[in-house]
């Protein structure tokens, strides 16, 4: 089989392949395990919530993938609160702030060169 | 058709408490301690109803537990038991006729099997649940199917 091998690790397509078939063929295996005499549409393959009734979704709801992030952006909250200040909408500001960063970058290689 | 194959490995369990004084519910954790030690014998406690084929009941019905006993017993998969453990949920007890209390547990759900007692020994509960065992068998032996 033919791939790429470096310094840094080899890929080969085909073995990739074979791999993720081999994954695949155990856990269907697995799941054969289990059982498959639930009734469809009757309180058997509900959710168990102890018993109370599972509360029907508000209409319209929609989960957006933010709320992956929530724990992030709530760590960081003091971080975005200044950052979101500086985010004026005024394309003059953003302008400036490009040419200030330019100019301090250039002003570092110089120094520094 | 006989049990299916997870009947056969191990029997799961679950215990619901439908307002039960805690005293029922004490000698079911004694029937798992090592003195009765019940897992010996494959049975064990699930988490949910959904993995269960037996459901042990304890205590007479209190009336915000009726709906949840319903469900519950609907979210059992078939073939399934049910077993009232103590005297309160077959015939309410001390609680009978009581202001909060809906009924004893059979007039909810199809009982098959009652452990008499406040509380019962855990040997009579373990026998309770060996008898449901021996009444799904013989419902499976005279063809009803799981399902």
């Amino acid at each position: 089989m033919n791939g790429i091998t470096s310094g840094f690790g080899a890929w080969n397509p085909i073995a990739w392949t074979l791999l993720f078939l081999g994954i695949l063929i155990v856990a269907f295996f697995v799941r054969s395990f289990g059982r498959k005499d639930y009734k469809r549409g009757t309180g058997q393959t509900k959710a168990f919530l102890s018993g109370n009734e599972e509360p029907a979704a508000p209409a319209g709801l929609h989960v957006s993938g933010d709320n992956l992030y929530w724990g992030m952006v709530h760590g960081l909250s003091a971080y975005y609160r200044r950052v979101r200040e500086w985010h004026t909408g005024d394309l003059g500001d953003y302008v400036g702030w490009f040419i200030g960063v330019l100019a301090l970058i250039f002003v570092i290689i110089v120094w520094g060169g | 058709m006989g049990l299916p194959r997870s009947f056969k490995r191990a029997l799961w369990v679950f215990h619901v408490a439908t307002g039960s004084c805690n005293g029922c519910d004490i000698e079911i954790v004694a029937a798992l301690t090592p003195r009765y030690d019940v897992e010996r014998f494959g049975i064990m406690l699930t988490g949910t109803p959904r993995h269960a084929d037996v459901l042990l009941v304890t205590g007479t019905v209190t009336k915000p537990m009726l709906p949840r006993l319903k469900r519950i017993y609907e979210q059992t998969p078939d073939p399934k038991a049910v077993v009232v453990v103590g005297g309160c949920g077959a015939s309410s007890g001390v609680f009978y006729e009581s202001y909060n209390v809906a009924g004893p547990i059979d007039e909810v759900i199809p009982v098959d099997v009652y452990v008499p007692g406040c509380p019962p020994r855990p040997e009579a509960i373990i026998d309770g649940v060996v008898k449901a065992v021996t009444k799904l068998e013989t419902l499976e032996g005279s063809g009803v199917k799981s399902g």
